[in-house]
């Protein structure tokens, strides 16, 4: 494993987060400058292996954003990918490396704020856990 | 033999001006596989295209990387351009340095834009092309329903050139039809009699669909009519079923008493020969079901006709009058001026029997007070229900339903008029409560779009783009269950193994098979687990 980096890797949706972020850049809305984006074509893309690579590689934490509830373009990889958010914190709670946070936030592609919001609370859980 | 890879970076005519283009560009030639660093201010107008397409072909680029703005806008672009230097549209990748880096951050970023494009070269440098071809499709279509939406359909698509067939559970064509003929003056029977006289739609009444297989282009239908079983091929299926009412109303009270529907209170009206005009008519909508688009505009032209003919005096209790359709605050303003009494109330009116009238009791809202009203005829409350077939319909296609029980309306990510399969369409009634305006808006959306798909009797598609390997395929069926676009079979491959088959015709390229398969055996060129894995190393 790679000593820590500092760097958040979100894996975002090309229908929502992906959009969102572009327009968190167009409205000049500051984020962390530590976030790498990652995009795919559906949330429900992102499997567990590439959230527990993105820490092998010195991640302090991952973010998977997709669509709204009930709102995926993909009828049912929001709530997959949630599903695997909760799997990883659970198999990172087994290896006693649950310091790590690994979140997943739904937004919509015009919902910049949220798209900032979900970066803050995660730098403040980083902050909370001491790294 | 190592990979070329060429990078061009675009300061995008100084709207990026926190990146030190100099310094990155030097950092970037030192990469491995990296063969030329281009800057340019304008990559996207027609000289910087150029510029590209001919560095592309001098230096013998096999893989490109763009640096430049969010591949959201102008992947498509560049695509094109890579295709008119020689090269696959796919072995191509973005880093975003606009909007992700130099516009959300303050300070130089040249950093942070330089790991950006180490982790496009990284993902590039593993991309394999993606072929396309065209596939043949039917060119003829299915059409659910027998109704004005349905029958106005099949002569659009007869118009623009498509087969159709016309699907009906009832005896005939345009059963039920009757008020829309008498509020917006249709004449459904004339359109029937051209539906019966084209060549290029085909009739079936009394008919069932019992069975559908396939995908966009290639549906097979197994439809029972009067006894007999056929067996159809389609391109394209459009659902226009329509809707059912049924009244708002305690069990007691529906049979008996002078409580009728808004379509019978409609037969009543065009009936001339009626033993006793109703001196006084309450109507009542809006208190059970707030879908009452439908139902409002049914009150007004009743009202307004019943003044007319029969010069009774009416009295509407409503929760709220939604006069969001065409021409219906005009309506709403011609009922009142006519002398349409409008009782706003929030709770619903308590209805018992008053020696063989209705009576009705309600509390003003802006009164505050009591109202009660004794009229000769009451015309109940309306919920929207969808269709009777709806269920089976939808279990038959496989395609979900929204909580009301119609056909999806509420995934704001979908067209309204398009399901999560391709090649299936709804239009009307089916989805929702909806007036005319908003169905033939439906109608003519639906039919430009099955054009588009069918028209040519080809689809040029990306094949093989997302593909099981039949080698490591263990037919356990997880894609196929997990598919949300039903585009997943199981096929049998030559040594008569069975292996998941994905259509590229109704594959959407989501990427959720690749990810759930336990064997890993799907790949999703683009976005497969070593591209993914290759930019997180780079970080």
């Amino acid at each position: 494993m790679r000593s820590m980096n500092g760097h958040i890797v979100a894996f975002c949706c090309e229908h929502s987060a992906y959009p969102a972020a572009d327009l968190a850049g167009k409205l000049r809305l500051h984020y962390p400058e530590s976030l790498r984006i990652i995009r795919v074509p559906c949330a429900g893309r992102v499997d567990v292996i590439h959230i527990l690579k993105a820490f092998e590689n010195g991640a302090v934490a991952v973010l998977v954003l997709g669509c709204e509830d009930g709102a995926c373009h993909h009828i049912t990889g929001n709530t997959r990918a949630k599903e695997r958010v909760k799997y990883c914190n659970m198999l990172l709670k087994e290896i006693e490396a649950d310091g790590r946070p690994v979140a997943m936030f739904n937004l919509s592609p015009n919902e910049p704020h949220k798209f900032v919001r979900a970066l803050n609370e995660i730098t403040k859980r980083i902050k909370e856990s001491g790294r | 033999m190592e990979t070329k890879i060429g990078v061009f970076l675009c300061n995008c005519g100084g709207a990026i001006n926190n990146i030190d283009f100099d310094a990155a560009v030097k950092e970037i030639a030192k990469l491995p596989n990296v063969t030329c660093v281009n800057l340019s201010p304008n990559l996207c107008l027609e000289e910087g295209k150029e510029k590209m397409v001919s560095c592309i072909k001098d230096e013998n680029i096999e893989r490109v990387v763009v640096a430049a703005c969010s591949p959201e806008f102008q992947e498509h672009i560049f695509r094109e351009v890579l295709e008119k230097a020689g090269l696959n549209g796919h072995l191509f990748s973005m880093a975003n340095i606009r909007e992700q880096c130099s516009w959300a951050h303050d300070g130089d970023v040249t950093v942070k834009a330089g790991e950006l494009v180490k982790m496009a070269i990284n993902r590039v440098r593993l991309l394999q092309p993606v072929e396309k071809k065209e596939l043949p499709v039917n060119r003829e279509v299915l059409v659910v329903g027998g109704g004005f939406s349905a029958i106005n359909t099949a002569l659009q698509l007869s118009r623009v050139g498509l087969r159709t067939t016309l699907l009906e559970k009832e005896a005939a064509l345009g059963i039920g039809n009757e008020e829309l003929e008498s509020f917006y003056g249709f004449d459904t029977s004339s359109m029937i009699s051209a539906v019966e006289v084209d060549k290029n739609i085909e009739v079936l009444t009394s008919a069932q669909m019992k069975e559908v297989k396939g995908k966009i282009g290639d549906f097979s239908a197994r439809i029972r009519k009067e006894g007999e079983e056929i067996f159809r091929k389609y391109g394209a299926i459009i659902l226009a079923t329509g809707y059912q009412t049924e009244l708002a109303l305690d069990s007691e009270l529906k049979s008996g008493l002078n409580i009728v529907s808004q379509e019978q209170l409609c037969r009543m009206l065009r009936n001339s020969g009626l033993e006793t005009e109703p001196k006084t008519i309450g109507f009542m909508f809006d208190f059970s079901d707030e879908n009452s688009r439908f139902p409002t505009l049914a009150t007004l032209n009743n009202a307004l006709a019943a003044k007319k003919k029969w010069g009774s005096e009416v009295y509407v209790f409503y929760k709220s009058v939604k006069v969001d359709s065409e021409g219906m605050e005009k309506l709403y303003q011609e009922a009142r001026d006519r002398g349409v009494v409008f009782l706003k109330c929030e709770a619903r009116p308590r209805i018992t029997a008053d020696n063989g009238r209705v009576k009705i009791e309600a509390k003003d809202f802006f009164l505050g007070e009591n109202t009660i009203l004794a009229c000769d005829l009451l015309v109940a409350e309306e919920l929207l229900l969808p269709s009777e077939g709806t269920e089976t319909l939808s279990s038959l296609l496989n395609i979900r339903k929204d909580s009301r029980g119609f056909y999806q309306d509420e995934n704001v990510h979908l067209y309204p008029i398009a399901s999560e399969k391709k090649g299936i369409f709804f239009i009307g009634g089916c989805r929702g409560d909806l007036d005319l305006g908003r169905v033939l808006t439906d109608i003519s959306s639906v039919v430009m779009n099955v054009h588009e798909l069918l028209s040519s009797g080809k689809i040029l598609v990306e094949i093989e783009r997302v593909k099981a390997d039949p080698q490591k395929c263990v037919a356990c069926l997880t894609c196929i269950r997990v598919c949300p676009h039903g585009a997943i079979q199981l096929v049998r491959t030559d040594n008569s193994k069975e292996v998941a088959g994905i259509s590229d015709l109704a594959c959407y390229a989501c990427g959720i098979c690749a990810a759930i398969c336990p064997a890993k055996a799907i790949k999703f060129q683009g976005y497969r687990d070593e591209e993914i894995l290759a930019q997180i190393e780079a970080i």
